[in-house]
């Protein structure tokens, strides 16, 4: 056969693929959406979740998974940010560093069941955290933080060396230089990769039924004292995240109106997943025209 | 002036308290982060032992048995071990070629326009949770499944499908920056050649692009391998060793999920479940240490 | 002849690999100094490793006596040794700030606050460097919209204005146009009535003209230091004159 007539068959073998593969993602989304959206409703946002009735909503799941993901961050960010800049800048190039890069890419591969266990082991029993938020927070800052870190190292990375080389020039410690000059300038990618890593961590299952737990205590959202065993702010509550809900209604629930309550968690993950990674874009954007400026 | 001189030099200064100060706290993050993973590794590895050295169950059976009741005291993990394996390179097999198809198409072939719109829908997919993956297996794939062949619906190709779907997204993704990376010359050398798109594609971009494609690959596999919710919801949990694609099963990650909850910590059974946590966690390094091994041809 | 450095058996090692042998040199007070050789020759790692910026990437042995001090020791505080011998650099590098805070940036980390001293200290140093009548009605205004030589002057006025007693520059004006690079020039003659200068250069012109005192090297090498007159009229090595008539480098 002739070269061209190859050429021919194998692109329309291969667009003819890619649209059987678009068609069934674009129908996977519209599916979630379409059985997803009729059953958001005000009441479905804003209501407690039913443990044997239908109609019942997924407020608290909502706000947990928002909780989960401020408090994972507050213990994250800094660790991660600092960990980034020790790579970036004050790491020498032996062994030594190397092993922890390897420590680092390990941490990121280890599946999330199995991080799940060792927060169970470890924050839930050893330091004796029962279910709660701060277990299931520690557990996903284990997912959180390799990610984060090298995004933070990428962030500083970008910014050319000659700024560091001038503030050295001008007798600045490379602290000084790092927080002065290269973070202000690092910031929007910064922010870029903390906003998709959380977007990752607000959908995670799997490390948390063990850690933050299954269940989902009334809680009193006018009582603000992070102290008060029944205020929404205690870190010391188990709670039950949305991702977890679609899981345990569909595994062990006794909700008769299981489907209805998946379809439109499910949907709410997706969305406000898509909101995460919309957010992330237009800091993106931003970064791209303060680089052009 | 002289001794002022010497004092300042050799005093410390604002700059070099700041400078011990970064250190301090730039030194005890890394180290809290490689303390961690030290004590997860640690910590896995103990427990993962204590069924042969505390429980004296022998490793042999361990990986060979085939029956798995806690309550007889049979731990023979190789039903979950082999259906790890095979749902994991189900999914692998079939997604591998269509996210290189899909990268190519994307990436060769199609406008910028469809590309900026694609680029968006790929990281959305991306960061889609397990479980709606999962969900969508349960009232869209067992239910089809069930249509088709018969039976409940629940078992190994329900789960490979799901995986499937679910790795799909993070392979072509991977793959379409692999693709990206292949410098623009080498098109145009090999169209200027007289190379056809496909020759050139055949030819000079997969090769150049191989290490990083199999890195995709292997990446979204291990992926794939310590998935938990969403082969659990789809996959049947029988701790026994499936005949065929639509036999119900259990994977290692399965059969941990839903075993964590109902055990007593330090028991036997329970024990024999941080076994398989042990596996999933080697597992996880083998397929490291395998992508570090192909990167690192790849650079050469 | 007053001595501002003096510089007793400089070694510089990047690893395993020898790239400094041995270099002894006495750098004059109040007069420009330009270290001159073919790439490689080892002239900037000298001139990075005089206040210790070579400290992160390679090993340096050897006395640097500044004042009857050797900075050349890890208990001497770097960043005071970086205060007292600023440097400029090939590229203009301007932080993103307003011309005016780029200029007291090394102030401000000093703990200077006095505004008085700040801005009375900008002006000086814009005007050491000649750039005081260009941006005088522009100082709040970002320092990144300057031409590439503004800049330059720019990070020479930044230096300044901490008020060291020696500046090094590395190829100060490799990266700008002829107008910009004499107008440099112009300005470092200015400059060593009040500071020493140091500089690597790659230009021959610009050494012959600029300079007092001139240092050649070659492969790590010092091989011949004296006035610039004697240097380019008179060397007494074969070397040196190879290079100058433009035989290698």
């Amino acid at each position: 056969m002739r070269p061209e007539k190859i050429d021919r068959i194998a692109t329309i073998v291969i667009l003819g693929l890619t649209g059987v593969v678009g068609l069934l993602i674009i129908s996977l989304l519209v599916y979630i959406l379409a059985t997803g959206l009729p059953n958001i409703s005000w009441h479905f946002l804003t209501s407690s979740a039913e443990a044997f009735k239908s109609e019942g909503g997924i407020r608290d799941q909502l706000f947990n998974s928002l909780y989960l993901v401020v408090i994972t961050m507050i213990v994250s960010v800094p660790l991660a940010l600092c960990a980034a800049i020790y790579l970036s800048e004050y790491a020498p190039a032996n062994r030594l560093t190397s092993l922890l890069r390897l420590a680092i890419e390990v941490l990121s591969s280890l599946p999330s069941v199995v991080v799940g266990l060792f927060g169970y082991l470890v924050f839930v029993l050893k330091f004796g955290m029962d279910f709660s938020l701060l277990a299931g927070a520690l557990a996903l800052t284990i997912l959180n933080l390799p990610i984060l870190t090298r995004s933070c190292e990428d962030a500083l990375q970008q910014v050319p060396y000659l700024q560091r080389q001038a503030g050295l020039g001008l007798g600045m410690s490379k602290w000084r230089i790092v927080t002065k000059i290269v973070l202000p300038a690092a910031l929007p990618g910064i922010i870029t990769g903390i906003i998709l890593s959380a977007g990752r961590i607000f959908g995670e299952a799997a490390a948390l039924i063990y850690t933050a737990g299954q269940s989902s205590p009334a809680i009193d959202y006018s009582d603000w004292n992070p102290f008060s065993p029944t205020s929404f702010l205690n870190p010391m509550r188990p709670a039950e995240t949305l991702a977890v809900h679609i899981w345990k209604v569909n595994s062990e629930g006794l909700v008769p109106d299981a489907r209805a309550v998946s379809n439109g968690s499910a949907a709410v993950l997706v969305i406000t997943i898509l909101l995460f990674n919309l957010l992330a874009r237009y800091v993106g954007h931003l970064i791209k025209r303060r680089l052009v400026k | 002036m002289m001794d002022k001189l010497k004092k300042q030099l050799l005093g410390p200064s604002a700059e070099s308290k700041q400078e011990l100060l970064g250190k301090l706290v730039s030194y005890i993050a890394i180290i809290v982060i490689g303390g961690l993973v030290g004590t997860i590794l640690v910590f896995l590895t103990i427990k993962g032992v204590a069924l042969f050295n505390n429980d004296h169950f022998s490793l042999w059976q361990f990986l060979s048995g085939v029956n798995w009741q806690p309550s007889h005291h049979l731990y023979g993990a190789l039903p979950m071990i082999a259906a790890s394996f095979g749902v994991t390179v189900l999914a692998g097999m079939v997604a591998l070629p269509l996210a290189l198809v899909v990268a190519l198409a994307l990436t060769e072939m199609l406008s910028k326009k469809i590309n900026q719109f694609c680029q968006p829908l790929i990281e959305l997919l991306v960061g889609i949770p397990s479980v709606v993956y999962g969900y969508i297996g349960l009232t869209v794939v067992v239910p089809n499944l069930r249509q088709l062949f018969g039976g409940t619906g629940f078992g190994l190709l329900a789960a490979a499908c799901v995986l499937f779907l679910m790795i799909l997204p993070t392979m072509t993704s991977m793959t379409i920056d692999s693709l990206r990376a292949v410098p623009k010359q080498y098109r145009m050398a090999s169209t200027g050649l007289g190379a056809t798109r496909w020759q050139t594609i055949i030819r000079v971009i997969i090769p150049s692009a191989r290490s990083d494609i199999f890195t995709a690959m292997v990446f979204g596999m291990s992926r794939a391998f310590g998935e938990a919710l969403a082969v659990q919801m789809v996959v049947g949990n029988t701790t026994i060793m499936p005949k065929g694609l639509m036999d119900s099963a259990a994977t290692l990650t399965s059969v941990i999920t839903t075993g964590i909850g109902n055990t007593v910590m330090g028991t036997p059974s329970n024990n024999a479940l941080w076994s398989l946590a042990l596996i999933l966690l080697i597992m996880s390094l083998a397929f490291n240490l395998l992508i570090r091994v192909v990167s690192r041809k790849g650079a050469r | 002849m007053k001595i501002a450095l003096e510089v007793k058996n400089l070694q510089v090692l990047y690893g395993e690999k020898h790239v400094v042998h041995d270099i002894n040199l006495k750098f004059p007070a109040n007069q420009i100094t330009a270290l001159i050789g073919a790439s490689g020759s080892g002239k900037s790692t000298v001139l990075r490793s005089l206040n210790r910026m070579n400290d992160d990437l390679a090993t340096v042995q050897g006395t640097i006596d500044f004042h009857g001090i050797n900075i050349n020791q890890p208990q001497v505080n770097v960043y005071r040794v970086r205060q007292q011998i600023g440097m400029v650099f090939q590229q203009p590098t301007p932080f993103p700030l307003s011309i005016y805070e780029n200029v007291i940036y090394g102030l401000r980390l000093a703990g200077e606050k006095d505004k008085q001293v700040l801005s009375q200290r900008a002006e000086e140093s814009l005007r050491q460097a000649a750039l005081w009548d260009e941006v005088k009605d522009q100082l709040n205004e970002s320092a990144l919209a300057l031409s590439g030589g503004q800049q330059q002057r720019l990070c020479i006025a930044r230096t300044l204005a901490v008020r060291p007693e020696i500046i090094l520059m590395d190829e100060p004006t490799s990266a700008l146009d002829p107008v910009s690079t004499s107008q440099i020039e112009d300005t470092l003659v200015q400059l060593k009535e009040e500071f020493t200068i140091i500089m690597v250069t790659h230009n021959m012109q610009q050494a012959s003209r600029a300079a007092d005192w001139t240092a050649f090297m070659h492969q790590g090498n010092l091989i011949e230091f004296d006035k610039t007159a004697t240097i380019f009229m008179n060397p007494r090595e074969q070397k040196t004159a190879d290079y100058l008539s433009g035989k290698f480098g």
